[in-house]
């Protein structure tokens, strides 16, 4: 039986490098995101009730919802866990959680390997389409309608504008430039299935992706790319994002050495898992809006 | 009395000691949802068939429901139009048996508008039992402190929920008249 989820979203961390960093993305979308912890809390924050057994209520059937399989949220949340993981050491980030904001960058430099652009821009793109897929398990649009995604990014806010805010920032710009796009792109255009096949954020996922065999899968992911490239050019040039800004915020919590910027990015794959810490966020958010619409 | 030389010795004694209280914290903290996992997890696993729903009236001269859920897409075109006086509405999700939009005005999130078809979940059907009012001929409740509900021909729940403190009692109830509920009851 898989963990209830009033007890993952207890267990959502209020420190820790995971937060840290999405704390330092703050200025990428002012205000936008809160660390709604605890299954309690997320129900009163996300109602606005205060009646003790109408939240009692909100909750149960948020849990029935969630423990229907046939429901969707589960593999919402499985696909959230799964591209979060993605190439970086579960194992690592375990460990960084637990030491906190101290956790040093340079003492960990001597562990890091910097991705290749090549997986970066896999990775980038995996996780853009775990974003379409996930979002559609959760809201109940058809599994491979990007149209429709791309139309309800328009308005994304709170934890997912900050998911997308910190896949801009740490997947993109950062180790790859003000490029990204150009760059992803054309490694994505030229990609074989044969390639795409040993990217482990791929693998991780690669069940839960549209498209039918490699190939299908390999389009339906360069369509993802292409349709949410608009978005991620404005949201870049409108928010006047680049690497040194990204850079300088993080260094003002976590100790990194800016000359080293594709150093940072594996470090912050390995020490964190924003895309699942705010995935169980926006999860339970949508979870409680139904809960509450239908008690 | 008994000495213990050896900190591991010590670690061997406390140790179950902190683990058992933290077994005890973590199930006090949990017991308030317990009972709802263990009811959901146990035996069948769907919201579609979790109490035979026992709804047999319907609008004369039209066949029985079925007992399985209608599409959420079945709704939309009865949700109020919504785009009046820098109010704008946003689908927000569409799942089986329900479909949800969010109501904004001049750009924030003021409330939320829903159609939910109770057959999965006749407890919310049965409240309105104690309504002692109506809104456009269907009865009508308050639920807790941000909702206003209607219940349409012993089956679908039409409800508005505040999301922001301008969003008055007055304007769920505005907003309730504004969805098509004989649409709704046709379905």
């Amino acid at each position: 039986m898989s963990k209830p989820i009033y007890e993952i979203v207890d267990e959502l961390p209020t420190s820790g490098m995971t937060v840290t960093l999405l704390k330092s993305l703050d200025f990428v979308v002012p205000g936008q995101w809160q660390n709604i912890t605890g299954f309690d809390n997320t129900i009163r924050t996300v109602t606005g009730e205060t009646d003790e057994q109408i939240i009692q209520q909100i909750g149960e059937r948020a849990i029935h919802l969630y423990n229907d399989k046939t429901q969707g949220y589960q593999t919402a949340l499985w696909i959230y866990d799964a591209v979060g993981k993605g190439s970086g050491a579960l194992g690592a980030a375990a460990l960084a959680n637990k030491f906190g904001e101290n956790f040093s960058f340079l003492s960990f430099l001597s562990n890091l390997t910097p991705k290749a652009d090549t997986a970066q821009a896999i990775d980038l793109s995996v996780k853009l389409v775990a974003e379409i897929v996930a979002y559609c398990k959760i809201n109940g649009i058809p599994g491979d309608s990007i149209g429709e995604f791309v139309s309800a990014l328009a308005d994304y806010s709170g934890e997912s504008l900050m998911r997308m805010a910190a896949l801009v920032s740490v997947d993109a710009l950062l180790p790859l430039g003000p490029d990204f796009i150009g760059k992803v792109s054309s490694t994505i255009g030229g990609l074989t299935p044969d390639e795409l096949q040993k990217n482990q954020t791929f693998n991780q996922i690669n069940n839960e992706i549209p498209g039918g065999d490699t190939s299908g899968k390999l389009g339906f992911i360069g369509e993802s790319f292409r349709s949410v490239s608009d978005w991620m050019g404005s949201f870049v040039s409108s928010r006047n994002l680049t690497q040194e800004s990204v850079a300088s915020n993080l260094k003002r919590y976590i100790d990194i050495t800016d000359n080293k910027l594709d150093y940072v990015s594996a470090f912050l794959d390995m020490t964190t898992n924003y895309y699942e810490h705010t995935g169980v966020q926006t999860l339970a958010r949508r979870l409680t809006e139904r809960a509450v619409a239908e008690i | 009395m008994l000495r213990l030389k050896s900190p591991n010795l010590l670690a061997f004694v406390f140790l179950p000691l902190v683990l058992f209280g933290a077994a005890c914290y973590s199930n006090e903290s949990n017991s308030r949802w317990a009972n709802a996992q263990r009811e959901s997890t146990q035996g069948t696993n769907s919201t579609a068939t979790t109490t035979a729903p026992t709804q047999t009236q319907t609008a004369p001269n039209r066949p029985p429901r079925s007992n399985k859920p209608l599409a959420g897409g079945e709704f939309n075109k009865f949700f109020p139009a919504a785009n009046e006086n820098g109010y704008t509405r946003v689908a927000s999700q569409e799942k089986e048996g329900f479909a949800e939009y969010k109501l904004k005005k001049d750009g924030k999130d003021v409330a939320m508008l829903a159609v939910t078809d109770t057959v999965t979940n006749p407890e919310a059907a049965a409240k309105f039992r104690e309504s002692s009012r109506q809104i456009n001929g269907y009865p009508a409740i308050e639920q807790g402190s941000t909702a206003t509900a209607v219940l349409i021909d012993n089956r679908f729940q039409v409800k508005v929920l505040s999301r922001s403190p301008s969003f008055t009692k007055e304007d769920r109830e505005t907003w309730l008249q504004k969805f098509n509920f004989a649409g709704i009851a046709g379905l």
